[in-house]
C-alpha cells in the first residue's frame, strides 16, 4: 500500500457508538501517523475502552469511519483486525497459559506452520523466533506461557502483534491498553525502551492512567472526555496538572487525596479488636480504631490483611473478640456485620461488589432493604427517591436509577457501591478493600473526597489501598502487617506523613 | 450524613438519556414467549375452530394445572441459580402418600403430604447450602431417593383412592362450569406472584442467581433464601401430586415422573434464564401454557403421543439456545 508518508496510518473520523441508553463515543476523531506513539487518556467512561474495542473489531461504530493506510475498513472481530495489521496488547493479557510462546505468537495465524492439521514445529519456532528477534527478546520460544513473568508475557503479546506483518506486508498498529498497570518501575522502563524500539517499525497507541508515563512515551496525546476528543497535546507543552484538568473538565477541588480535610482523630474508640485470628492466615491481631479515623493496613500479599478485614465483616470465620462502641459484637456472617453497622467494599467490584444485572437503585438499597420496606412490603417510590437522591449527591453518571449497574463506567459503579453503605445513617465502620482499584484519576479523587466526608461525619474506616502513597496520604495511622501479625503502627498525621519507604521497610 | 453539594449536570443528562426498564434482550425474552403462545393458539384454532370454544379452553387450562404448580416451585430454585430435578419424583411420592393416608386422615392427608414434601425440599436445600454440593447433584440424588421411597411404601403398585376427599381438586363449579383446578392454580399464581411483587424476596433470588458472592457481601440472606426456594419447590411438588391423585383417583410411584422434562421446558420456554438471575411467575405461566397448548396441538395434528417427549427435549435445548445470555458465561460446560 502506498499512501504518502505524511498521511495517517490510522484515521478515525467522527465515530459514534451508543450502548442502549449510554453514549460511549460521541463523534470521536483521531489519527495515528507513521512511526508515532500516540497517548490516549481519559477518565473511566470517557470512551477509551470502546475506542480500542472498535479498533480491533470487537465493536462496530454506529456511524463514522475508520481508515487504515488510507482505506476505509470495517472489521468484525479480532481476526480481521489482525489480518489488517492492528493488534492489541491486552491489559489482562490474552496468552493461553498452557501453550508455548511460539504457539501463542502465531496463534490463529499459523499458516504454513500447520500442514494437514499437524504442527510443523520447526517452521513454527523459526517464524515465532523472527518475531521475538524484532523486539530483541531472548524469551525461549518453547517456554510455556504460564512460566513467564507478567512483563515477559507482555513482550510475547507485542511479538504476536508484530507477527501480523507477515500477512499484511505493512507496518502494524500496536494498541497498548494500560500496559504498565501491573509492572514495577524497572519493568516499566524496559517496556518504554521497547516502545522506542517498536516505533521504528510500527505505530503505537498507548493508553494509560499514569499521566507521567503518557507524557514520557508519547509524541502526541489525545484527551478523551464524554466520548469525544477534547484536546490534542504535545508533551513538553503541557504538564500533568493540565492534562488532569482537561480530562476532568474542571479543576480538582483541593488536593488529590483531600489531605486538608483529614480531621484530628477523636479519643473514643469505635472498634476494639482483640486477639483476632483467621485460621491459617492471621494470628492474634489487636488494634483500636477511633471514631472518624482512617486506619490504613499495609502489607504484602500473604500478610493476611484482606482475610483480617473479611473476618471482621463476617465473610470468613474468626476467633477473638470485637467491640463496637464499647459493646461486644459477633460478626458470624456479612448479614450480622451489617446489622452491627459495618459496611464492606470488596476489591473485585464486578465479582463481589455489585450485581451488574440489577439496577442502580436496587444495588444501592440491597444491604439495607428494610429501610425501604413497610413491614414485608417493598416501597418502590421511596426506594426510587432514595436512589435518585444519592445518584445526585455522589454525581453518579447514569441514564436513570433503573439502568442496570453494569451499564455504568467503573468509577460510577464504585460510587454506587459506596452509596449502598452511605445510605445508612447509622453506619459506624466502613471497610474499604482497594476502593480505587481500576479507577481513573478523577474518579479516584472523588472517592477520596467521599471517604473524607464519611469520616467527618464520624464513620471510621479500615482501608487497604492500591499504592502505599495512597494509603499513607489517606490514613491517620498505618497498621503494618506481616505474615498474619501486626508488626507495627505508624502515625500519619497531616503535615508529617511518613514516606512510603518507611512503611515498606516494616512490611518486608 | 452531610455529603456533597448537588450538581446540575446529572439531572439534565438523565433527562436526555431516557432509558427503557428492560434491555433489548430482556424485552425479546418477554415478547417471544407471548408471541409463540399466540401463534400456537392461532395455528391450532385454524386446524380446529372448536379449540377456541370456552369448553375446550377450560379443559386445556384444567389439564395444565399440575404442571403449572410444579413449574412455579421449580422456577424459584432456577431463579436463584440452582435447579431442582426432584420435583416430578417428589410429586409421585406425594401421590402415593396421599393415597395411603386419605382413608385414615381424610383432608388432613393433603396438609400432611404438602408438609412432608416441604420437608423433603428443606433437606435438599440444607444439603445443598450447608454441604456446598451442587443443587443439580443433590436433587438428582433426591430424585432417586423419593422415587425409591414411593416404590417401597406403595409396594410398587398403584393405590386406589375411594370416596371424594380429593374431589375438590378436580370438579366443575356450577354456573360457569369452571374447573376447580384452574381456580386453585390461579390462587397459587396469585400468592407466589404477590410475594414476588411486593416483598424483597424476588430481588434476593435474582441477586443470588446473578452474582452470589456479591449478594452475600451485600447482606442478602443467601442461605435462607435458597433453602426457602427449595422448601417452596418441595411443597409445590407435593401439592401437584395431590392434584394428580384427584384426577386419577389413584396414587402411583411413577405417576408424575414424566413431568420433569415438561417442567424444565415450561420454565425456559417462558423466558426464565436457566443460569439464574432472570425470570418470574408470569413468564412461567406463559411457558406452562405454551407446553400445554403444544401437547394439545400435537394431538390435534394427529401426532402420536409417543413423539411428544422428543418435541419437549428438542424444545428445551432450542429455548435455552435462543435465550441464554452468553455474555454472562465465561465458559459453557
Amino acid at each position: 500500500m502506498s499512501a504518502p508518508a505524511e498521511a495517517p496510518v490510522l484515521a478515525v473520523h467522527d465515530v459514534r457508538k451508543t450502548f442502549g441508553e449510554t453514549t460511549a463515543l460521541d463523534g470521536l476523531s483521531f489519527e495515528v501517523r507513521r512511526h508515532e506513539v500516540v497517548g490516549l487518556i481519559g477518565e473511566n467512561g470517557a470512551g477509551k475502552s470502546t475506542l480500542l474495542k472498535m479498533l480491533i473489531g470487537l465493536e462496530q461504530p454506529d456511524s463514522g469511519s475508520i481508515a487504515l493506510r488510507g482505506e476505509q475498513i470495517k472489521m468484525r472481530g479480532i481476526a480481521q483486525a489482525g489480518a489488517a495489521g492492528i493488534g492489541m496488547v491486552f491489559q489482562e493479557q490474552s496468552l493461553i497459559p498452557n501453550l508455548t510462546v511460539a504457539e501463542n505468537i502465531l496463534f490463529g495465524a499459523e499458516g504454513d506452520a500447520i500442514v494437514g492439521g499437524m504442527y510443523r514445529w520447526k517452521t513454527l519456532r523459526q517464524r515465532a523466533q523472527a518475531q521475538l528477534d524484532k523486539i530483541g527478546s531472548t524469551i525461549d520460544v518453547d517456554a510455556m506461557a504460564e512460566d513467564l513473568t507478567f512483563a515477559e508475557r507482555q513482550l510475547v503479546e507485542i511479538a504476536k502483534v508484530l507477527a501480523t506483518e507477515e500477512r499484511t506486508n505493512a507496518e502494524p498498529v500496536v494498541l497498548l491498553d494500560e500496559p504498565t498497570s501491573v509492572l514495577d518501575r524497572d519493568e516499566a522502563e524496559v517496556l518504554f525502551a521497547q516502545i522506542e524500539r517498536l516505533r521504528t517499525r510500527a505505530s503505537v497507541v498507548f493508553v494509560s492512567h499514569r499521566l507521567d508515563e503518557v507524557l514520557q512515551v508519547s509524541d502526541r496525546v489525545y484527551v478523551l472526555r464524554n466520548g469525544s476528543s477534547v484536546a490534542e497535546c504535545v508533551p513538553g507543552e503541557v504538564d500533568e496538572a493540565e492534562l488532569r484538568r482537561l480530562m476532568i473538565g474542571r479543576d480538582l477541588e483541593g488536593s488529590h487525596y483531600s489531605e486538608e480535610r483529614q480531621l484530628p482523630v477523636q479519643d473514643e474508640v469505635r472498634l476494639r479488636v482483640r486477639d483476632l485470628s483467621v485460621k491459617g492466615v492471621c494470628e492474634s491481631v489487636d488494634f483500636d480504631l477511633h471514631v472518624g479515623e482512617i486506619l490504613g493496613i499495609a502489607g504484602v500479599q500473604g500478610s493476611g490483611r484482606e482475610e483480617l478485614c473479611r473476618g471482621i465483616f463476617g465473610a470468613s470465620a474468626t476467633r477473638g473478640s470485637l467491640e463496637m462502641d464499647g459493646r461486644p459484637i459477633r460478626t458470624s456472617s456479612p448479614r450480622s456485620a451489617i446489622s452491627s453497622d459495618i459496611g464492606f467494599v470488596p476489591a473485585e467490584r464486578r465479582r463481589e461488589g455489585m450485581v451488574g444485572t440489577m439496577s442502580v437503585a436496587e444495588n444501592i438499597t440491597l444491604p439495607h432493604i428494610a429501610d425501604v420496606c413497610a413491614g414485608p412490603v417493598l416501597q418502590r417510590s421511596k426506594e426510587r427517591r432514595l436512589a435518585d437522591d444519592w445518584i445526585e449527591r455522589l454525581r453518579i453518571r447514569t441514564a436513570s436509577a433503573a439502568a442496570p449497574l453494569a451499564s455504568l463506567s467503573g468509577g460510577n459503579q464504585q460510587k454506587a457501591v459506596l452509596a449502598r453503605w452511605m445510605v445508612s445513617d447509622s453506619l459506624k465502620l466502613l471497610i474499604l478493600d482497594h476502593p480505587t482499584r481500576g479507577l481513573d484519576v478523577g474518579a479516584k479523587s472523588e472517592v477520596y473526597r467521599l471517604i473524607r466526608e464519611l469520616t467527618a461525619s464520624g464513620v471510621s474506616v479500615l482501608l487497604m489501598a492500591d499504592s502505599l502513597e495512597e494509603l499513607i496520604a489517606m490514613s491517620h495511622r498505618v497498621l503494618v502487617m506481616k505474615d498474619g501479625r501486626v508488626t507495627d503502627v505508624v502515625d500519619a498525621p497531616v503535615g508529617a506523613k511518613p514516606t512510603p519507604v518507611t512503611v515498606l521497610e516494616r512490611m518486608i | 450524613m452531610s455529603v456533597v453539594d448537588k450538581v446540575e449536570t446529572t439531572t439534565e443528562q438523565r433527562e436526555k438519556l431516557r432509558m427503557p426498564r428492560m434491555s433489548r434482550r430482556q424485552l425479546l425474552l418477554t415478547i417471544m414467549p407471548v408471541a409463540v403462545l399466540v401463534c400456537l393458539v392461532g395455528a391450532i384454532s385454524i386446524a380446529n375452530p372448536n379449540f377456541l370454544r370456552p369448553a375446550s379452553i377450560w379443559t386445556v387450562l384444567d389439564s395444565s394445572v399440575p404442571l403449572l404448580i410444579l413449574a412455579l416451585g421449580a422456577m424459584l430454585v432456577i431463579l436463584c441459580g440452582g435447579i431442582d430435578l426432584s420435583v416430578a419424583a417428589l410429586a409421585s411420592m406425594a401421590s402415593v402418600l396421599v393415597a395411603l393416608w386419605v382413608p385414615a386422615l381424610e383432608g388432613w392427608a393433603v396438609v400432611l403430604v404438602v408438609l412432608v414434601c416441604a420437608l423433603a425440599g428443606l433437606i435438599q436445600g440444607v444439603v445443598h447450602v450447608v454441604a456446598q454440593i451442587p443443587s443439580f447433584l443433590v436433587t438428582l440424588g433426591g430424585l432417586a431417593v423419593w422415587s425409591g421411597i414411593a416404590l417401597v411404601v406403595s409396594g410398587a403398585a398403584t393405590i386406589g383412592v375411594s370416596g371424594d376427599t380429593l374431589a375438590w381438586t378436580f370438579t366443575r363449579l356450577t354456573g360457569w362450569n369452571i374447573p376447580s383446578a384452574v381456580l386453585i392454580g390461579a390462587a397459587v399464581v396469585a400468592v407466589l406472584g404477590l410475594v414476588m411483587l411486593l416483598t424483597p424476596v424476588r430481588r434476593w433470588l435474582i441477586a443470588i442467581g446473578s452474582n452470589e458472592p456479591a449478594a452475600l457481601l451485600a447482606g442478602v440472606p443467601v442461605a435462607r433464601t435458597k433453602i426457602g426456594a427449595f422448601i417452596v419447590s418441595g411443597a409445590c411438588a407435593g401439592f401437584a401430586g395431590v392434584m394428580l391423585v384427584g384426577r386419577t383417583y389413584s396414587g402411583a410411584p411413577t405417576l408424575a415422573d414424566s413431568l420433569l422434562l415438561p417442567v424444565v421446558a415450561a420454565i425456559v420456554v417462558g423466558g426464565t434464564a436457566i443460569t439464574g438471575g432472570f425470570g418470574g411467575v408470569g413468564r412461567t405461566v406463559i411457558g406452562v401454557l405454551i407446553i400445554t397448548v403444544l401437547r394439545v396441538g400435537l394431538s390435534v395434528a394427529g401426532v402420536d403421543p409417543s413423539y411428544v417427549q422428543i418435541f419437549y427435549g428438542a424444545l428445551v435445548i432450542a429455548a435455552v439456545a435462543l435465550t441464554i445470555d452468553r455474555s454472562k458465561l465465561l465458559f459453557v460446560k
